[in-house]
C-alpha cells in the first residue's frame, strides 16, 4: 500500500505528541525550590518555560523599562505566587488615586472585594471563573502579560473579555456610549484650551492650574468609562469640566 | 343675576383650567423621551439598559422560543459568567429553581430586562415597600429615575453625556443596583459596599464619611467575619451598616426616617411629622445605645444643620443682591439658555437656591454662582453626611470649606460692587464680554445635540 502523507501523520503523529507531553511533564514535575528568587532568575527560568509570556511582558507596559519586577506582583517565593498576583491588592499599591478609586467604587470593584473570601483564586483568568473582574481579569486576561485592555489590542479583545458575562450587544452599546462620553469630554477640553490659547498674553497665573484641572477631569471621564464608575464619569468628570470652563472664562473676562 | 352668572362661570372656568393643565401634562409626557420634558429629548441607545420598561428593545438577531435548559446550554458558551452566577444563586439552588425564562420570557425576539415589577411577582413584600417610598417624596430610590429625567440639565445636555446620571438613578427601575445580577444575593446588599457605587463622590460622600466613623471603622476591621446571612435586626450585627440603619429589619424603603432630606434644603426639625420620623431613629439607635444619647445626637445634628444653613443663606443673600443689582456676569440673558425653557427667554433670571433650581445651576452660570453651587452641593452635603454618620473630622472640614467658599463669594461680590462703582463714577459703559460665554466646541455641540 502506498504510504500517503495522511497515512504517515495518522500512524506516527502520536510520536511527537508523546515526546512533547513527556518533556512538559518532566518540567512541571521538576521540583521548584521555594525561593526567594531574583528578577534575573525568574526571567531566565520562565524564558525557557513560558516564552510567550515573557515576550508579552517585554512588549507590555511593565517591561524592563518600568520599575516593576516579577516579584512586585508575584512576590519572591514560588508558593501562591500566581493567585497572589491575581488579586487587586497587587496592583493598587502602585496604581492608587483616581485609577484605583474609580475601580474600587464601581460595581465590579465592589463585588470583587466582597467575593474575595469565597473566590477561588487558583482559577485561570478566563471567562466564567470569576464572579466579577478584578484588575488582572481584564488587564491580564488569560494570563496575558501585556495589557489586554490597551487600545492597541483592539476592540475585539475588550469585546471578548467583557462578553464573558455581558451580552455581546450590551458590551457593544456600553463601549459606544463610552466613546460618546469621552468625545464630549474632549469637546470640553478643546473648548477650554481654545479659550486659553485665545487669551491675551500675560494672563494671571491661574491658567496653568485650570489647565491641569481640565486634563485631570477629562482623564476622570476616561477612568469612569473604562472602570464603569458613574461617579467618575459624572461628579469627578463632566460637571467638573463644566466648572473648569466657567473658571477659565471668568479668569479671561476678569483680565479683560 | 350677574352674581349668579359669575358663580356659574367661575367653577366652569376653574374646571376648564384644571382639565387643560392635566391635558398639557399628559401631552408633554407623550414624546420620544420620558417625563415632563419627554417631547424635548430622545434616549441614547444605551438608556434601554438603565430604564428597560421605557426603552429596552429585545435583540432581533436570535429567533425562537426557548425553554430553560436550552437557554443555559447556549449561554454557558456565550456568557458563562452569568450562568455560573445563576447556578450559585438561590434562584438556581432552590428545589424549585427560578429559570431564565421566568424573568426574561422565552421568545428571544421579545425578551425583557426584569423591572422591579417582574421581581415583585414573587418578592411582593419588598416590592410593596419599595413602591411605598414614593409617598415620602424626593430624595428617594423609587422616584430617582423620574427626578433624573425631569432635571433641566438632563434634558439640556447631550444624551450620551447624561447616561452617567441614569446609571445610578436606575435604582428606581431595576433591582440589580443593590442585588447584582445574576446572584441577587441579599447578603451582598446588606454590606455597605453595595451602596457606594452611587453613594460616593462630592455631593454624597456616604462611603468616606461612614468608613471614617466609629461604626465604619469597626466594620472595616471585622466585617469580613460577620454572618451576613442574618436579617438586619437587633443583636445580629456588632456595628450598624448602611442597610442596618436605613433599611432596618430589611424594609425596602429608606425614607421613613428621612429627617433632613439629604441636607439639600432646610428642614424644620420641630414639625410633628419630623418628630414622628425622629422617634424611628431614636428607637433604632436604641438597639445598641441609650435612647437619651440618640436624642442628644439628633439635637447635635439639628445644630450642625442650623450652622450650615446660616452660612448657605448668607451666600444666597449675597447672590440675590448681586442679581437685583444686575451684577452677575454673564447675566442670565447672556448665557446659552435651556432649549425648552421659553420662560427663560421671556424673563431671563439666574437660579439661586434650592427652590429656583439650584441643582441645574452648575454650568453656563457665572463663576460666583458656580462657587455657591459647590458650597451648597459639595461642602454642605459633605458636612451633613459627616455629621449624620458620626465623623466629626468631616463635619469640621465641611464647615471650614463652607466658610472658605462664603469668604470667596463675599470677596468676589465686593470686587464686583467696587468695579461697578468705579465704572459709574467714570461713566464707563462696561464692555460686553459675554461673547466668550456663548461659544465653544462643547457649547456649540450642546446647542445642536441636546
Amino acid at each position: 500500500m502506498e504510504k500517503t502523507i495522511a497515512y504517515r501523520v495518522i500512524s506516527f503523529g502520536w510520536l511527537p505528541g508523546i515526546l512533547c507531553l513527556a518533556a512538559h511533564t518532566a518540567i512541571a514535575d521538576q521540583q521548584v525550590p521555594p525561593g526567594p528568587f531574583t528578577e534575573t532568575e525568574c526571567i531566565t527560568c520562565h524564558t525557557e518555560r513560558d516564552p510567550d509570556l515573557i515576550r508579552q511582558w517585554r512588549e507590555g507596559p511593565h517591561s524592563i523599562a518600568s520599575d516593576v519586577e516579577c516579584g512586585s506582583c508575584h512576590g519572591d517565593r514560588h508558593k501562591d505566587s500566581v493567585p497572589r498576583a491575581r488579586k487587586d491588592q497587587s496592583c493598587s499599591g502602585c496604581h492608587d488615586g483616581p485609577v484605583s478609586h474609580s475601580y474600587t467604587t464601581s460595581k465590579h470593584g465592589v463585588i470583587n472585594r466582597l467575593e474575595e473570601g469565597r473566590q477561588d483564586w487558583q482559577q485561570p483568568l478566563q471567562r466564567g471563573h470569576y464572579r466579577a473582574p478584578g484588575c488582572s481579569y481584564c488587564h491580564l486576561h488569560d494570563g496575558d502579560h501585556g495589557d489586554t485592555m490597551a487600545p492597541d489590542r483592539g476592540p475585539e479583545m475588550r469585546q471578548w473579555i467583557c462578553s464573558g458575562c455581558h451580552s455581546p450587544r450590551y458590551v457593544r452599546e456600553q463601549f459606544a456610549n463610552g466613546k460618546r462620553q469621552l468625545a464630549i469630554a474632549d469637546l470640553k477640553l478643546a473648548e477650554g484650551e481654545a479659550l486659553m490659547s485665545s487669551a491675551v498674553e500675560g494672563l494671571p497665573g491661574v491658567l496653568p492650574k485650570l489647565q491641569q484641572n481640565l486634563i485631570q477631569h477629562r482623564e476622570n471621564v476616561l477612568l469612569g468609562v473604562g472602570h464603569q464608575s458613574p461617579d467618575y464619569q459624572w461628579w469627578h468628570g463632566q460637571p467638573a469640566l463644566d466648572g473648569d470652563l466657567i473658571r477659565i472664562r471668568d479668569a479671561i473676562s476678569e483680565f479683560q | 343675576m350677574r352674581y349668579r352668572l359669575i358663580l356659574l362661570i367661575l367653577p366652569l372656568f376653574a374646571l376648564l383650567a384644571v382639565s387643560a393643565g392635566f391635558a398639557y401634562v399628559h401631552w408633554s409626557k407623550g414624546g420620544t423621551g420620558t417625563g415632563l420634558y419627554s417631547r424635548y429629548w430622545s434616549p441614547d441607545p444605551v438608556q434601554g439598559y438603565w430604564d428597560p420598561d421605557n426603552f429596552y428593545q429585545s435583540v432581533k438577531s436570535v429567533e425562537g422560543v426557548f425553554k430553560a435548559a436550552l437557554c443555559i446550554q447556549c449561554h454557558e458558551g456565550i456568557t458563562p459568567g452569568i450562568v455560573a452566577d445563576w447556578r450559585a444563586s438561590r434562584h438556581g439552588q432552590s428545589d424549585n429553581p427560578v429559570y431564565c425564562n421566568d424573568c426574561h420570557g422565552s421568545d428571544h425576539q421579545h425578551l425583557r430586562l426584569p423591572t422591579p415589577e417582574v421581581c415583585g411577582n414573587c418578592h411582593q413584600k419588598q416590592h410593596g415597600e419599595f413602591k411605598d417610598e414614593a409617598r415620602y417624596g424626593f430624595p428617594s430610590h423609587v422616584l430617582a429615575m423620574e427626578r433624573a429625567v425631569d432635571a433641566k440639565h438632563f434634558v439640556d445636555k447631550p444624551k450620551g453625556e447624561v447616561q452617567s446620571c441614569v446609571q445610578c438613578h436606575s435604582v428606581a427601575t431595576k433591582c440589580d443596583s443593590c442585588h447584582t445580577r445574576h446572584r441577587f444575593d441579599a447578603a451582598e446588599a446588606r454590606r455597605p459596599e453595595a451602596c457606594i457605587t452611587c453613594h460616593s463622590g462630592p455631593p454624597h460622600p456616604d462611603d468616606e464619611t461612614y468608613f471614617a466613623s466609629a461604626h465604619g471603622k469597626l466594620y472595616l476591621a471585622e466585617g469580613n467575619d460577620w454572618d451576613w446571612s442574618k436579617p438586619l435586626t437587633k443583636g445580629n450585627y456588632k456595628a450598624p451598616t448602611c442597610a442596618y440603619c436605613h433599611m432596618d429589619g430589611g424594609r425596602h424603603q429608606v425614607a421613613h426616617k428621612s429627617l433632613w432630606k439629604f441636607g439639600l434644603r432646610e428642614v424644620n426639625p420641630h414639625t410633628s411629622k419630623n418628630q414622628v420620623l425622629r422617634k424611628n431613629w431614636i428607637k433604632l439607635c436604641g438597639d445598641c445605645h441609650e435612647q437619651e444619647k440618640a436624642r442628644q445626637w439628633l439635637t447635635e445634628l439639628d445644630q450642625e444643620r442650623k450652622r450650615a444653613w446660616q452660612k448657605l443663606y448668607a451666600a444666597e443673600d449675597i447672590l440675590k443682591d448681586l442679581r437685583s443689582d444686575n451684577l452677575l456676569q454673564p447675566a442670565a440673558g447672556e448665557r446659552p439658555p435651556y432649549p425648552m425653557d421659553w420662560m427663560d427667554r421671556l424673563w431671563p433670571r439666574e437660579r439661586i437656591g434650592f427652590f429656583e433650581g439650584q441643582a441645574s445651576a452648575f454650568y453656563n452660570v457665572s463663576a460666583i454662582e458656580r462657587d455657591y453651587f459647590e458650597m451648597w452641593y459639595f461642602d454642605n452635603l459633605g458636612a451633613y453626611k459627616s455629621a449624620a454618620h458620626g465623623n466629626q473630622a468631616g463635619v469640621e472640614s465641611g464647615h471650614r470649606k463652607m466658610a472658605a467658599s462664603l469668604d470667596r463669594i463675599e470677596t468676589k461680590a465686593s470686587e464686583l460692587y467696587h468695579l461697578s462703582d468705579t465704572e459709574q463714577r467714570a461713566e464707563i459703559t462696561p464692555e460686553a464680554s459675554h461673547e466668550i460665554w456663548m461659544k465653544g466646541a462643547y457649547t456649540d455641540y450642546n446647542r445642536k445635540h441636546n
